[in-house]
This record gives C-alpha cells, structure tokens and sequence, in this order.
C-alpha cells in the first residue's frame, strides 16, 4: 500500500506527527505495528490502535476500488464523458424554445440557476420540472423523482396539481396519437397522486437548516435511488438578511454549491435553484442583476434569467458550457410552463422536422 | 448547548467541549477543514458529526406533495386560507389569502386598501366553517389613526356583509375585542412592535397581521443616499414578518403606496405591471422579493354622466382588485365596491 500519510482520513495533529516522524506510506504505518507506533510518536496505544484500524479500513477500500474500476477519483476519456452525458437524457421543460437554448432541457448531473424578478415565473418553472422529471421513459422522459427544497414558502401544492393534471393528459393524448405497448403499461402508474406521492417536500426557515438539510441530502438520496431532480427554491431568501459577515456567507454559499456539486455527480441528479435580483446602482443607470455577489456566480453551471419585456415574459441563457447565449419567450398557462401560442390565424411555419416524441400542436387544440 | 444529548461518540462530545463550541448553528458554520482544524479529529468524525447534528435539527421534516395535498387539519392544511368575506373575492384567490406568506396589497390613495384590510381583521375571527381562524388581529398603524369609527360601522352591519353565517354566531363574536392596535411612525417602534408581535402570536391571541402601511415607514427618513440602509432594513423586516408567518401559521397583511412609473423599463423591472396602469407599487424590488403574493387595488374614474357610471352599481366608484404576482393564481382581476356593510366583489 503506497498511499502516503497525508492522504489518510486521519486527525491533523496525528498526521503531522506521523509526518514529524518519518513516515510516508500507509504500509509503513501498517508494518510498524500498534505497540510500535505508540512508541515512535508519542501517543497511547489505543489511538495507535485506532488509527491503524482507519489505515487498514482505507487501504482495504483502495483495493476494492481498484478492482471495481470506480471510486472517488475515476479516470475517463473525454469521449466516455461524451456518450454518458448523451445517454443520461435530460428534463424537458414542456417549452421547447427552452429546451432547445438548453439543449434539450436541463440537464442531469449539472446545477441550473434560474434568476428573475419576483412573479416572472421562477417558482413555475420549478413546479413544472418537479412534475416532468417523472414523466416515463417510453414518453421522453427520465422516469424519476423530485426533492424540492422551499426556503420561502412558496410551494403551493394545488398548483402542483394543476400542472400534474395537465402533464398526464398531455401523455395519455400522446399514446391515444402513437398506441404502442409499453405506453399504456406507462400510464398506468403514471398518475396525479403518484406524482405528487413522488415529490419529496422539505420546509427550512432559515440558513442553518438549509445547510443542514444539504449535509442530509446525499443520504436521503442513497434511499431515494431514483431521485433525479433536487430543487432548492430559493437559495437567496435565507442568505440575504441577518449577515453582518459577508465573508462567511460567501463560504458558507461556495460550501454549499460544493456539496450539491458531489451530490449532483453521485447521484445522477439534476440540482435547479432560483436566484433573486438585486438592484446594481452604475454611474450613469442602475441594473438589475442576480443577487449573492459576484463569486456566487461562479457556483451553477447554467444560468437562466427569466424577465419581462412588456407583457411578455422572456428566458434569456446567460452562462452555459456548451450553448450560446440567447433569449426566447414564454408563457405561464393555467397548464403550466409553454411556449408562447402563435396568434391564432399564422400557422406555424416552422420547418423543423417532425419529431416523433412530439404531437403536432393541433391536436391538444381540439382536445380542449 | 447540552452535548451529552447528542448521539456521538464520547470522544467527539469531549472534543466539542474543549473547543468550546456552544451550538449546532455554529458547527454548521464552520467548514469541514475548520472543524477537523479545531476539534484536533479526523474526516470522518467530523462526517459524522455533521451528519448527527444535521439530523436533530431537521427531524422528521419531509412531507411528500401527496401528504401536503390530503392534509386536512385547518391548522397545518395549505387549503385553509383567510376568507376576505365575500365570495367573490374569494374566488379571485382561490379561497382567500394563504396562510404562510407576507401578501401585499398596494394602491393608491382612495382605492379601498384599508377597507379590504379592516373586513380581513373580522373575517379571521370567524369560525374555520366560515373562513375565519378564530382567533384575533393585530392592526399596526404607521401613517394614520386606526379608523376606529368605520370599524364600528362594520361590526354593526357584519350580518348584512355575512348573510352565509347564522346570525347567532355573529352576535357571539365580539369582534372589537379581539382587534389589537399599534402605533408605530418609524422604524425603530416598528422593530419594536414586531418583537411583541410574536408574543402575542405565540398566546394564540391573534392569526393576522396587518401593517398599513409599509411605505410610509421609509418614505420620510430615507432619501435616495440611504437606499443601502433602506433596503437593509426592508430585508430584515420582511425575514421577521416570514418567520412569525411561518412559526404560527398567521397571514402578514402588507398594505402599500404606490409611486409613479418614471418610465416603463422600471416598472417591467420590479415585475408591478398593471396592464394600463401607470404606477408600480413603492419600496422596490427589494420589497418584492419578500412577497408571496402582490394584490394591486386600483379605483376607476369613469365620468360621472356616461352611461356605464350610471349603470354600475355604487355608480362613480367601481374599483378594481388585481392578482399582480402569485405562486398559484393567474394574473387575473375583478371589480369590487366599498358600500356601508363593506368591500363586495362584483361579478
């Protein structure tokens, strides 16, 4: 075992005695015994003891590793990284404007942070995916289950219904349009109270219990296997007041986005938070920008910022990894998050091709 | 803090001890790094006793969306909502204002805010059956007298304005009774103020807040040069009225003034559009982003000849009550008027 000391999830003060001493690899410690040990560095023999039982656990995990080809620090090509990320799929957003600036909605194992203007449809959005990411695979969808942290108060559950109803319609309407076996097998559980029984709900008041909750998370998730979608709605209202410290809240913000960075990688989930907007006073103008400060902006990986132009609500893709920056429109329906209608009377010329996951608009006109 | 409590090992618990950490905010706010750092212990411990205190102060706390929705106790129940006292307005809300929120109704002058908000401190003290929450309100006064005298008058006519509830149950009601009344004129009794709140919250003495008004707190201390301090002070407000909201399940009523658009960009920015209206309520978006809900109650000006004045009723004074921005309602409206017995929508 040629790990060094430094590395060992030891205390630091063990590890800079042992360092102090000489010792450089796991199998030195292991070979020196307990009795030696306490002898060499000065401590009892039961903390000797106990620090060559986290050696040995640790090395003992090492091997098991390396066997299994997969740990903590996994090596991967570029083109693995590639074909995984195409399989994983993503969760579409029911406005394929916005799916399409995504790249096809948003994505697992990435933090995606919706900024926006109190009303703009932030909190809709949210609801809307908690419902999507459950949609059945045979429909598009990722099969799975929603985590939704509210800080604000502002999950409302009949809301959740509504956008529920709609989404199973919209799916029993798709397999009405392409009767295929598995479809109607899908639909038989896909129902609003399964839903709803699927949307894991947790209220935290302030600060410290976010904090808490996200140091519960990835146990909760290694229950919850099929967890897809982790909402944290929204990060801003506990970190915007009661700090005197800036400093600490933006360690405690960067700490935070860390762990749900691990959380999202280990657990296949996608992590959605929303973001309020704070005045900037310029020279000449003031904007209005995201709020938490400048470093915060470094913590998602997409960010989205919903606004208004006049009556009309738009979604502009501020930071992406891989698409460009662009701006499209929106509507929030009594259905839920859509695409701006055409006005009636302009058929739609879009010349994309058909997609087969997707039913021409008409027919949910006529069904309604 | 007592350690011992916890369900760590003693070695932890000693090491918490020595490093004199005196609470579970505290763990929480030092880093993992720090804690080892402090503690003198290893990752792993450290895990541990993240996850340990993480777990006593979260408990039991998650609810599914299924459970939220088939809740039935009027106390916990996200269907219970404040009834406004009229089934028309009610059916605006979709049931009435929630429980857990700060919703604001802002207007201008004349629009009927401190009507609606009157009629909102009777109606919470009927029963649940009603839309009530049998319990009292707390009126807090920042620009004017409380209008003792058009309370007076609506407790005299509340079996008129409520013909859906038999009227020995109004009568045993004494609702001036349950009616408490504050005064503050600056900011500094508003803090004041709020610190009792809670201890009369906590008595069950009252469901309902109501603060007429917001804006005139800020509107004569602070120039454009302490809007840091202004929005300072927004924030910590608006995070004490949501976690007396929360803690006791009592709807904050925030009532507010409007200002004039300088241009439409500043309006679209603090999302406040009132299709065709020109003003957006005051204190900014700081403010809006305290709210769950925003009401907009506006009171149309039709001459007082053309036929349309002569066809209303409470012909001159048709007003309007807007949903501006709501977690679960549609931009939508409807009219209302301000009669003897008190606000009624119309359909």
């Amino acid at each position: 075992m040629q790990r060094e000391v430094g590395t060992l999830p030891l205390a630091p003060a063990l590890r800079a005695r042992l360092a102090a001493a000489g010792f450089q690899t796991a199998q030195e410690l292991l070979d020196t015994g307990p009795c030696g040990l306490s002898k060499e560095i000065g401590i009892s023999r039961e903390e000797a003891l106990e620090a060559l039982q986290v050696v040995r656990q640790e090395c003992h995990g090492d091997t098991a590793r390396a066997a299994g080809g997969s740990g903590a620090t996994r090596k991967c090509t570029a083109l693995e990284l590639l074909e995984e990320e195409q399989t994983q799929g993503f969760i579409i957003t029911f406005c394929s404007a916005l799916d399409n600036i995504l790249g096809g909605g948003v994505q697992l194992t990435k933090i995606t942070e919706i900024c926006g203007a109190p009303g703009v449809g932030k909190t809709q959005l949210c609801m809307q995916l908690a419902v999507d990411v459950q949609i059945p695979e045979c429909f598009g969808g990722v099969a799975g289950e929603a985590v939704f942290i509210d800080t604000e108060g502002s999950f409302m559950v009949d809301r959740v219904v509504d956008i529920a109803a709609a989404c199973v319609q919209h799916c029993h309407l798709i397999a009405e349009a392409q009767p295929e076996e598995d479809h109607g097998k899908a639909l038989e559980t896909f129902s609003v109270e399964n839903i709803l029984s699927h949307i894991y709900c947790f209220r935290c008041r302030d600060y410290t219990e976010l904090l808490a909750q996200v140091y519960l998370l990835p146990e909760f998730l290694a229950e919850h296997s099929k967890v897809r979608l982790v909402v944290i709605d929204g990060i801003a209202f506990p970190f915007r007041h009661d700090f005197e410290d800036l400093a600490l809240r933006t360690r405690l913000l960067n700490g935070l986005a860390q762990q749900l960075i691990i959380t999202a990688n280990e657990h296949r989930a996608a992590v959605v938070l929303t973001n309020q907007m704070t005045t900037r006073i310029g020279q000449s103008q003031s904007t209005l920008v995201p709020a938490l400060g400048e470093s915060w902006g470094h913590a998602a990986t997409v960010r989205l910022i919903f606004h208004w132009d006049n009556t009309q609500r738009l979604a502009t893709l501020y930071k992406s990894p891989s698409q460009k920056e662009s701006t499209i429109a929106y509507e929030i329906t009594p259905h839920g998050f859509r695409d701006v209608q055409p006005p009636a009377g302009t058929a739609s010329t879009e010349g994309t091709e058909p997609n087969p996951r997707k039913r021409p608009r008409t027919e949910e006109e006529k069904q309604q | 803090m007592d350690w011992d409590q916890f369900d760590l090992n003693p070695k932890t618990i000693a090491a918490l001890k020595k490093a004199d950490i005196k609470s579970v905010k505290e763990i929480l706010n030092l880093s993992g790094a720090d804690l080892q750092r402090l503690m003198k212990l290893s990752s792993a411990d450290i895990q541990c006793l993240l996850k340990t205190v993480s777990h006593t102060l979260r408990r039991n706390s998650m609810l599914t969306a299924l459970q939220l929705y088939q809740d039935k106790d009027p106390f916990t129940s996200q269907h219970q909502k404040l009834s406004l006292g009229c089934a028309v307005l009610d059916s605006l809300l979709k049931g009435g204002i929630p429980l857990v929120g700060i919703t604001e109704l802002a207007g201008e002058s004349s629009a009927g805010k401190t009507q609606i908000g009157l009629q909102l401190c009777l109606c919470v003290q009927f029963p649940y059956k009603y839309g009530g929450l049998e319990s009292g309100a707390v009126y807090i006064c920042t620009e004017d007298v409380f209008p003792s005298k058009r309370l007076q008058q609506l407790i005299d006519q509340q079996h008129k304005l409520r013909a859906d509830v038999p009227a020995e149950i109004i009568q045993k009601i004494r609702f001036g009774n349950n009616i408490f009344v504050e005064q503050a004129a600056d900011v500094d009794t508003f803090q004041q103020c709020l610190t009792r709140l809670s201890l009369l919250l906590a008595r069950g003495m009252a469901r309902l807040v109501l603060i007429d008004s917001m804006a005139a707190l800020f509107r004569a201390d602070f120039g454009p040069a302490h809007a840091a301090l202004k929005a300072r002070y927004l924030q910590a407000f608006g995070a004490q009225l949501h976690s007396l909201s929360t803690r006791f399940r009592t709807p904050i009523v925030c009532i507010n003034q409007v200002t004039d658009a300088v241009s439409e960009s500043e309006a679209a920015q603090c999302s406040c559009r009132v299709v065709g209206s020109r003003v957006t309520p005051a204190l900014g978006i700081t403010w809006s982003n305290q709210l769950l809900l925003r009401l907009m109650a506006r009171r149309l000006w039709l001459p007082p000849h053309s036929p349309a004045a002569a066809a209303a009723p409470g012909a001159g004074s048709r007003r309007t009550l807007s949903v501006v921005f709501a977690p679960h309602l549609p931009p939508s409206f409807c009219y209302y008027t301000v009669q003897l017995e008190g606000v009624k929508g119309i359909k």
